[in-house]
């Protein structure tokens, strides 16, 4: 059962028994804020970010198919794993909300942004959103206005690059006669 | 004549009781393995002296390690402080904090970037002699990380002397890679930045 | 009882102001004359692993603190996208090195239910008994390490002694002491062997002996009771702002145990009680702590009791899409053939979603977001680190004490660098 009356969302999705809000980045302290004191979700459990570049465009066919069956007959798909649908912008917020109380619930709320757009920090409705809104500026660069302090928390002072992006190679040594990292 | 009492077996013993399987213990019949025929060979090259001698069987037989712990591996070798594994029985319980009262560095754990400035200035505050044991995987040359941020083996910044396999290695595992450097100092092989040197 | 308590421990919120996690110096109450800035390095023996905690002192009461992380920041999450599902599932347990099987239990969950597989029972009692054997043991490294920090020396052995019993059924089952690898997507990788329920049930009759034991070494002990009562108190308002979770939480009045709010595994098949303590201490920590280990040697029992009757059954799932058939079909079976050489080299096919799993581990809530493409590698792994949570109540947790109640505050805390950093 999504929480209603939340401002700022653009969709709402449930799969797998949760359900996930999409919420315009621009008005993600106002949901963030109505969810804490109507709705009850007293705590901030984790912010991820996700990096959505090059999504869909690998060909994911596979023989093997899911444990649910391959089914030959589902529009296009012709038996194979449907490739996904594209995304509009590149990095999404994730915000995983929970209720501790007598009739507990959780909730993932997420933000689309794109390369360079700025969210909100949402620090002064849950403190707890500190040290995670740095790692997520840490490893993908992505801005939380309103942070008192958003430093590089994860990787030295120095480094250059945000190493969670797509586009960042994975590093080490290479390794001979292996094919992959 | 055939004995008229059965001979006490290794394996009544009460280490091999507790838990305790190396081979030395289990296997006394066990003659030198390679490593033993190579330290004898070495010993009669480097021809050290009695006094030489002396130094490095008291050096070996009261080292003390550094508190180095970084990860998985440090639980391990905490493990050998238990009373299982015991490394009071070579004078090595007590873990010293402070570097500069430390003979021998086990770095045990994931080696990042960014620790191995502090890890550094550790090793540098150590005075001479100082050994070092690279235990696991990881420190050895990276383990199972191979990316941007992980250290593919901590002998990128100071010379180790013995590496210790294993993810984490088993406290019996680590103790024999003590052992081995133990022999190696009394068979007078020097640490490891003088065979190799220590880049500045 | 409600889940929230209503008393309070202290009133309004010490949640410094301008940071949550720094403690800046009070011009009204400290002289700036009198700071001294030390730094707990990240080579110290009372932090847990590599902490780095800059601390300002006023002569010996703490008046600033900031905690540096990121020292063994291993890019897990970069390397799982890497990896396929089956070779992955080896990464998580290195994250929380002391309760590995919770980290591997929470990814092999959210790969399952992405797929929607359903695991066979007696791999889902027997990960229930593991991963409570694992809640003892982190506990065990927790007490002995916290009370070596603090001065009560031989804890350290005597918590060690139990830690290498709970090891020793580790080996057993899994062939490892640390980092078993044995929750496989589907069930368990190997069925369990003969003599594991015969030394599980003596190990689990032993183990409230050896807490009696260690609370009568300990909890009339007048040094450890002024160390650690009244020290770092957290009241439940700001344990749950700062997304508190596991003994943190319960040690503040908060009834809240994932076991029982939102059961997962078996558990709300088995009977055990949740500790929570109302004054939000350390001393009140430990005793979660001291009680949590005797809930689980009683869940250990009972787990192995309905065990003993699955002897015989399978241990994983029979899905041949994603688990490996058993060796003997690979003689026979050209399907199975083929579908062990697509599962070990390309690996499965996970469908497109994401998910959000936690489970409660020795430290509090561990969660994995997964989010997959369909493909075999999985794109995003974000895990939720319980350490992470707990350190940023650092800086509230220390307010108005002293250097030596810092140690105490920071043990109590139980940051396992691993998890904090990832």
């Amino acid at each position: 059962m999504s929480p209603a009356g939340v401002p700022g969302v653009v969709e709402t999705v449930e799969a797998h028994g949760e359900t996930t809000l999409v919420v315009d980045p621009a008005r993600i302290v106002e949901a963030c804020t109505h969810l804490r004191d109507a709705e009850g979700y007293n705590v901030l459990v984790d912010v991820a970010g996700v990096d959505y570049l090059g999504w869909g465009a690998k060909q994911v066919a596979g023989y093997i198919g899911t444990p649910a069956g391959r089914d030959i007959h589902a529009p296009g798909s012709q038996g194979f794993e449907r490739v996904p649908a594209a995304k509009e912008k590149r990095f999404a917020v994730v915000y995983h909300l929970l209720r501790v109380s007598d009739d507990p619930a959780r909730l993932r709320v997420e933000a689309r942004l794109d390369d360079g757009e700025e969210i909100d920090s949402v620090i002064g409705v849950w403190p707890a959103a500190d040290w995670n809104e740095r790692e997520a500026y840490d490893l993908f660069g992505i801005v939380f206005r309103g942070h008192p302090y958003l430093v590089r928390i994860l990787m030295p002072e120095d480094w250059e690059g945000h190493p969670l992006r797509k586009d960042y190679p994975l590093g080490g040594e290479p390794v001979r006669f292996s094919g992959e990292a | 004549m055939a004995l008229g009492r059965r001979l006490p077996l290794v394996s009544d013993r009460p280490a091999a009781k507790a838990g305790l399987k190396s081979e030395r213990i289990l296997w006394p019949e066990r003659g030198p393995g390679v490593f033993e025929q190579e330290l004898e060979s070495i010993e009669d090259a480097l021809m050290t002296t009695t006094v030489e001698k002396a130094i490095a069987w008291a050096q070996s037989g009261s080292m003390w390690p550094d508190t180095f712990g970084l990860a998985c591996c440090a639980i391990e070798m905490m493990s050998i402080v238990s009373s299982r594994y015991d490394i009071a029985r070579f004078g090595m319980e007590r873990f010293s904090s402070s570097p500069r009262q430390a003979d021998l560095l086990i770095i045990s754990g994931r080696m990042t970037h960014k620790m191995a400035a502090p890890a550094r200035q550790v090793y540098d505050q150590m005075l001479e002699p100082k050994w070092v044991i690279a235990m696991g995987a990881c420190a050895s040359s990276g383990g199972m990380f191979n990316n941007y941020t992980v250290l593919q083996g901590v002998d990128k910044i100071f010379p180790v002397d013995i590496h210790v396999p294993g993810c984490p290695p088993r406290p019996e595992a680590l103790m024999e890679g003590i052992v081995r450097l133990h022999e190696k100092i009394r068979a007078g092989v020097p640490p490891a930045y003088e065979i190799r040197g220590v880049a500045e | 009882m409600a889940v929230v308590p209503t008393t309070r421990i202290y009133e309004g919120t010490r949640i410094p102001e301008r940071c949550p996690t720094i403690l800046d110096v009070d011009p009204a109450a400290h002289d700036l004359d009198d700071i001294l800035t030390v730094n707990f390095g990240p080579n110290h023996p009372s932090t847990h692993g590599v902490l780095r905690l800059i601390v300002q002192l006023d002569g010996e009461h703490v008046a600033g603190i900031e905690a540096v992380i990121g020292y063994l920041h291993t890019g897990f999450e970069k390397t799982m996208e890497h990896k396929t599902y089956w070779k992955g599932i080896t990464y998580p347990e290195r994250i929380d090195y002391l309760s590995f099987q919770a980290n591997e239990l929470v990814f092999v969950l959210a790969i399952e239910k992405l797929l929607g597989l359903e695991t066979p029972e007696k791999a889902t009692w027997m990960r229930m008994c593991l991963s409570e054997l694992n809640r003892i043991h982190s506990h065990l490294v927790w007490l002995g390490t916290s009370a070596l920090e603090m001065g009560a020396i031989s804890m350290f052995w005597y918590a060690f002694r139990e830690r290498d019993m709970v090891l020793d059924l580790f080996e057993m089952v899994t062939g490892v002491r640390m980092h078993t690898r044995y929750f496989q997507v589907g069930g368990l990788a190997e069925d369990i062997p003969e003599g594991f329920y015969e030394q599980a049930r003596e190990f689990a009759r032993h183990m409230p002996r050896a807490v009696n034991d260690y609370e009568a070494l300990l909890d009339r002990n007048k040094i450890w009771l002024e160390r650690t009562k009244g020290i770092g108190l957290l009241s439940a308002a700001d344990a749950l702002a700062l997304a508190q979770s596991g003994p943190m939480l319960r040690g503040s009045g908060v009834d809240w145990d994932l076991r029982k709010a939102e059961p997962y595994l078996a558990y709300d098949e088995v009977d055990f009680d949740v500790p929570v303590y109302p004054n939000g201490d350390v001393y009140d920590r430990y005793k979660v702590h001291m009680d949590e280990m005797r809930a689980s040697a009683r869940i250990v029992s009972q787990c192995v009791t309905r065990l003993e009757e699955l002897r015989g059954r399978p241990w994983i799932a029979d899905d041949r899409k994603v688990v490996l058939p058993p060796r003997e079909e690979l003689h026979t079976s050209m399907e199975s053939l083929i579908h062990h050489f697509k599962i070990v080299t390309e690996g499965y096919l996970v469908p497109e979603g994401q998910v959000y799993v936690a489970v409660e581990s020795a430290r509090g809530e561990c969660g994995c977001y997964l989010v997959s493409d369909g493909g075999p590698k999985p794109w995003r792994v974000k895990f939720r680190a319980p350490s992470l949570a707990a350190l940023q109540a650092t800086a509230t947790c220390v307010r108005g004490t002293a250097i030596a109640d810092l140690i105490a505050v920071a043990a109590s805390l139980d940051p396992v660098m691993g998890d904090v950093d990832r």
